[in-house]
């Protein structure tokens, strides 16, 4: 008997700023949709332990997409993309998931994304509140300089094992060992991308300023952020939640930047409850 | 009681030798780095994966390719078997706490992904401050 997965994976083309897209994207549940975005430089298998969540699925659509370029989503079909430098900007980002959403025909997603997908959350929240139920930016800040950095793809470093190590004490010390080991395979499989994705993580994001017209009646902002994340530690991400009108703010503790990867179960019980309190806001 | 750094250096060298995850990839893994504690410096030189010398009295015009520098205090937390937060790994100090990297980077990133197994080997062997 074979041992499937309820997780089904599909491709779907999108059209982004001139650019057509084939989007992979993984998918399981039913209920309200859960659209959820990688970290920089990854792929959606990044949320393997929520797509197969009973709990969650039972009332969820989860679904996991690869961002253009990573995974098993190409680059653009449509242009000689090797002849750019890949540099990702917030409008760009926002409008490949707004595309995204749309061919699916999702009504009012809640959308959730880590790190550089957290800071998107953001974004989205601002500048188009209408289309989200809610977001919840994981591992997110209003600004997150630093990272945009040339050693990611050194042509005389192994840039895969650059990225994978590179990350690895994002995570906790705590989170099972295998886990934060696929992570870091993971992370050896995006190296080309990664800088470029960064281009928007620590530069083109830039919030400052900008949090209190975030209207959170229209799509309530829930952020949450482990203790062992140093590229967006705590206080940068509470601090930004305080400028949120109606933002909250969730502490999880020992652990790190990325959650849903270095531990789901212990993830899934501050997820929960961010769900819980975007039930009790609709 | 602070250990010797003699003691330190034998039995550091002795678990980077013996580790597993290390001597899975180990075949490159060829660079020298100074880690200053403050109290204690030592040069590792690293050679196809394995300690080829420990210099625990580094002379002022002793050559390494990257150092790590920190207070003592910053060593023990390093040292602790799940440190604190902030405290758990050379890019978080860094970018957090007062860990320095100096030197030659690039030899760091070429030798990442070993550098940083071997790191955490503070957890279960100790610092000499």
């Amino acid at each position: 008997m074979a041992k499937h997965s309820p997780v089904v994976g599909r491709y779907v083309t999108i059209e982004v700023d001139g650019c057509e897209y084939s989007v992979f994207y993984l998918r399981n549940g039913s209920g309200v949709p859960l659209v959820c975005q990688h970290t920089a430089g990854c792929h959606n298998h990044q949320w393997r332990g929520l797509l197969e969540d009973p709990e969650i699925t039972a009332n969820y659509d989860v679904i996991a997409y690869d961002l253009a370029r990573h995974g098993k989503s190409d680059p653009p079909n449509n242009r000689e993309w090797w002849k750019e430098e890949y540099l990702l900007t917030a409008e760009h980002f926002m409008n490949f998931i707004n595309a995204f959403c749309e061919a699916l025909e999702l009504d009012r997603p809640i959308f959730m994304g880590s790190s550089f997908g957290g800071n998107v959350a953001l974004q989205l929240a601002l500048h188009h509140p209408d289309k989200y139920r809610a977001v919840i930016p994981v591992e997110a800040a209003e600004h997150a300089p630093g990272f945009f950095l040339d050693l990611w793809r050194h042509p005389h470093a192994n840039a895969a094992q650059v990225c994978g190590s590179g990350v690895w004490d994002l995570m906790a010390p705590q989170s099972p060992e295998h886990d934060r080991w696929q992570t870091w395979h993971y992370y050896t499989q995006g190296a080309e991308v990664f800088k470029g994705d960064l281009h928007f993580y620590s530069v083109d994001h830039d919030m400052r300023g900008q949090l209190g017209n975030i209207d959170t009646r229209r799509c309530p902002v829930i952020m949450m952020t482990g203790t062992y994340d140093y590229l967006t530690p705590p206080e940068a991400t509470e601090a930004t939640a305080r400028q949120i009108p109606g933002g909250i703010y969730i502490e999880m503790e020992d652990i790190g930047h990325f959650p849903m990867s270095e531990n789901y179960p212990l993830f899934a019980v501050y997820l929960k409850e961010a769900l819980r309190i975007i039930e009790s806001k609709s | 009681m602070v250990m010797s750094v003699r003691d330190w250096a034998t039995r550091f060298s002795e678990a980077s030798d013996r580790d597993q995850t290390i001597g899975a990839m180990a075949k490159y893994f060829t660079c020298s780095y100074l880690w200053d504690m403050g109290t204690a410096k030592v040069i590792v030189e690293m050679i196809d994966g394995k300690v080829y010398r420990i210099n625990v009295d580094p002379a002022p015009m002793d050559a390494y390719d990257f150092a790590l520098r920190a207070s003592p205090q910053t060593w023990r937390e390093f040292a602790r078997p799940i440190p604190a937060p902030m405290f758990h790994g050379i890019w978080s100090a860094s970018f957090r706490r007062d860990l320095k990297i100096e030197g030659n980077t690039l030899a760091l990133m070429q030798n990442l992904r070993n550098f940083t197994v071997q790191f955490e080997l503070l957890r279960k062997v100790g610092v000499p401050v």
